[in-house]
């Protein structure tokens, strides 16, 4: 299954079957690696059973977010705790093995004497929280992304979706790759085993609250639904045709929001010209900012606004996602196909000019690599 | 000059700005390589502050923003007006040795200087380069201005969180920077590997909006599949309950817990006591009551305490943590995740670790961000081989300097 791409020749074996571990061999196939997802062979990976769901398709080949995270991959269903060697024997010339801490490298040495085992977690291998079950809700709201979300009065809001788990996948393969690079240039030798915790790669988004609070010793408030200090104007206003992003940071985009909507009064007022000044005196300026661009149109306002440098965007739904034009035009969305069903999804979001990720691709049915591989 | 760290011998010149680019840069930097930031004078980097007076800058102001110093730890800087064609000559002797150039400029900053790929890479044709652009270097939003949370709202994400009754949710004040700097990290990582195999080096790019599509992307799919989009259903789940935030004990304090098996939920109604709710369909389909019962039993808890507890008996749950949190967490302060640094100007301040480590240890973070201009000597000097006077010269004309200017 190797195809060209930056990253053709290296052998990946997936042994965790998370998303978190879906999206970081993701990476590692969209740019030619060969990837096996070992899975299994009651039901195949966990992420077989995640929704969304493509209709009229059955299990496990129904999962769309499985076919996502698996495209370009191959399946070999296995029973790696009851036939260790034929695990061994796969891993044979492998690079990387993704786990989720079942596995160490002595198991894959005599296979793979380079092999960098890859363990992606919760919250690490060690530490007070090491044995906790965590998901999206538990690790964003103990990263502190939680707080900050939602109305004031509460409750925060939990973000949709299972993005801390492919943060951590993403971390995890900038970790791995670091390592594969540095057996490539020599800068290190034999098997590793690399320990990503989910939990702080996504304390990529708090980080700074986390010293702000080492600095002040005091909480932080949360400002209510799309307001977040320091920064305002900042949020998102229902306009005539749809949604506008809206964010004015400097002294010169406030003074150019205000000329755009007609606000000239308050573009030189001394206590506006910070962030945070302006912040502090939301309850004068929200209701003005919303009835002036309640009856005008979103795709008017961007245009005249970013010729005034302030930066306002449009807020797709997600049925005009996909007709976006600078996402239409930069082929930010791809084909795969699933069981014989085809729908696009997200391609790989960042490019290699003269070696490209490989675009759209076909989803492996739990097994069906089984006999190429010798299973 | 080369650190120690499995990526010693590589060197980045970083011209980013803001959080984006330089995050990127950083977890090279925590791997060993050697990253150079290059900044001007007059045009420093507005992560260092975007309200900038004679009376900030008197006043240290530059050196003092937090988000400036977590990001461009581990890095050398080396102020250069690349504006001037002296500037723009000793940044190409730069780049010539180097491996690595990570830049966000405007689309069009960097042809005008004569500092783009095409140039660069006749300089040095193993060279990798990055443009990080909010939405990429091709297409019509190309030359948009915009921020992380620009990309948040043009990614269509907003519309995925919240409560249906309210506008679309943003999740953070710059969404799109820090999952823009981490895919950075990554397509150089992936082009590296690739150089190392061929020699040859090649451009890159990525759209800051587009990298936050799979961290929405289950509501894409069902968009996709279905034809329509996932009700906003707030903190609830549409296959588990319980799954929520609650009040606990305190002012604003809270716990999440998620319940996503019968094992769990067993777990979870001998704890608390409540019973009564059926399997997963019948708490589905009562979870409002469901959620009042749990409230009535979160709200003379501890937060921290009863996730101790709720996770000792196998519940999913964390106590909704603020940034005070973060910096005395137990768990973070066991595995060493901050590190204290005294830096001129700020004094000490906690530094956040990779997310990735080797062991128990994590990559060592061996020097606080530079001030403006701190290494100016030490890069011009040892490594392209300026004299001293050159130097002087350099200063007097302001092609290098440690203070920033208005203009």
């Amino acid at each position: 299954m190797t195809t060209e791409g930056a990253l053709a020749g290296l052998k990946v074996l997936d042994v965790a079957g998370t998303i978190a571990s879906g999206y970081c061999g993701k990476l590692f196939a969209d740019h030619g690696a060969e990837v096996i997802n070992v899975e299994p062979p009651d039901g195949g990976f966990e992420t077989r059973r995640e929704p969304p769901f493509i209709p009229g398709s059955d299990a496990p080949e129904s999962s769309a977010l499985h076919a996502y995270l698996s495209t370009n991959k191959a399946s070999v269903a296995l029973d790696v705790g009851a036939e260790p060697e034929r695990l061994v024997r796969l891993a044979q010339g492998s690079a990387v093995v993704l786990d989720d801490g079942h596995f160490d490298c002595a198991a894959f040495t005599g296979a793979a004497p380079e092999v960098v085992v890859s363990t992606i977690t919760w919250f690490g291998r060690h530490g007070p929280y090491a044995d906790f079950k965590g998901n999206g809700a538990v690790c964003w709201s103990l990263g502190g992304m939680v707080r900050n979300v939602g109305p004031e009065q509460g409750p925060p809001w939990v973000p949709t979706g299972c993005g801390a788990e492919i943060v951590g996948g993403l971390a995890a393969y900038i970790g791995t790759m670091g390592q594969v690079i540095a057996r490539a240039m020599g800068n290190a030798t034999g098997p590793v085993r690399l320990d990503t915790s989910i939990h702080e790669a996504n304390l990529c988004f708090t980080e700074v609250g986390g010293v702000g609070g080492y600095r002040s010793g005091r909480r932080g408030k949360r400002l209510g639904v799309n307001r977040f200090a320091p920064t305002y104007p900042l949020g998102v206003y229902a306009c005539a045709d749809g949604w506008l992003g809206v964010t004015a940071l400097t002294p010169r985009q406030w003074k150019n929001f205000c000329s755009l909507l007609a606000m000239d009064q308050y573009a030189d007022e001394p206590d506006y010209q910070t962030a945070i000044g302006r912040l502090m005196d939301y309850d004068t300026l929200e209701p003005i900012i919303r009835q002036r661009v309640r009856k005008r149109s979103a795709a008017e306002l961007v245009i005249r606004g970013q010729s005034l440098r302030v930066p306002l965007a449009p807020v797709p739904t997600m049925e005009e996602l996909f007709s976006v034009d600078q996402y239409v035009h930069r082929g930010a969305f791809t084909e795969i196909s699933c069981n014989g069903t085809g729908f696009q999804v997200p391609a790989t979001p960042f490019r290699l000019f003269r070696t490209p990720s490989t675009a759209g691709g076909t989803v492996a049915r739990l097994g069906e690599s089984n006999g190429e591989y010798g299973e | 000059m080369s650190r120690p760290g499995i990526l010693a011998g590589l060197r980045v010149v970083d011209l980013s700005m803001g959080w984006a680019g330089p995050l990127a840069a950083r977890h090279l930097a925590d791997m060993g390589a050697d990253v150079v930031k290059v900044e001007g004078c007059v045009r420093f980097d507005w992560w260092r502050g975007w309200e900038a007076t004679q009376g900030w800058i008197d006043s240290h102001g530059a050196e003092k923003n937090p988000a400036f110093n977590m990001v461009n730890r581990n890095k050398r800087e080396v102020t250069l007006d690349l504006s001037t064609p002296v500037g723009t000559d000793l940044l190409k002797r730069l780049v010539a040795v180097s491996d690595v150039v990570v830049e966000n400029y405007s689309a069009g900053v960097l042809p005008k200087l004569g500092l783009d790929y095409p140039v660069l890479s006749g300089i040095n044709p193993a060279l990798v380069m990055i443009s990080m652009p909010a939405f990429g270097t091709d297409g019509p939003w190309s030359s948009y201005r915009a921020y992380g949370s620009t990309v948040e709202q043009a990614s269509g994400l907003p519309h995925l969180s919240g409560e249906s009754d309210y506008p679309p949710t943003m999740v953070h004040v710059a969404l799109g920077d820090s999952v823009g700097g981490l895919n950075g990290a990554a397509a150089l990582l992936t082009a590296l590997y690739e150089r190392q195999r061929t020699g040859e080096g090649q451009h890159l790019d990525l759209s800051q909006s587009e990298c936050l599509f799979p961290l929405g992307v289950q509501g894409i799919l069902t968009q996709s599949v279905t034809g329509a989009p996932p009700p906003r259903r707030g903190n609830r789940s549409s296959r588990h309950a319980p799954h929520g935030v609650y009040r606990c004990v305190g002012e604003d304090e809270w716990i999440a817990i998620a319940v996503q098996s019968e094992t769990e939920w067993d777990a979870f109604s001998a704890f608390s006591g409540i019973d009564g709710f059926g399997d997963v369909a019948d708490r589905l389909s009562w979870v409002d009551e469901l959620d009042a019962a749990i409230a009535s039993f979160t709200e003379g808890q501890v937060a921290e305490v009863l996730m101790l507890e709720l996770q000792a008996v196998g519940v999913r749950a964390g106590y909704v943590a603020s940034g005070l949190e973060l910096a005395t967490d137990p768990h973070l302060a066991g595995r060493g995740f901050w590190k204290l640094m005294e830096r001129d100007h700020v004094g000490v301040l906690p530094h956040p670790a990779a997310p990735y480590r080797v062991g128990e240890e994590p990559f060592d973070i061996d020097r606080p961000a530079p001030t403006l201009g701190e290494h100016n000597r030490e890069l011009l000097g040892d490594l392209l081989g300026l004299s001293e006077a050159e130097m002087d010269d350099l200063e007097r004309d302001g092609v290098i300097g440690t203070t920033p200017r208005l203009s």
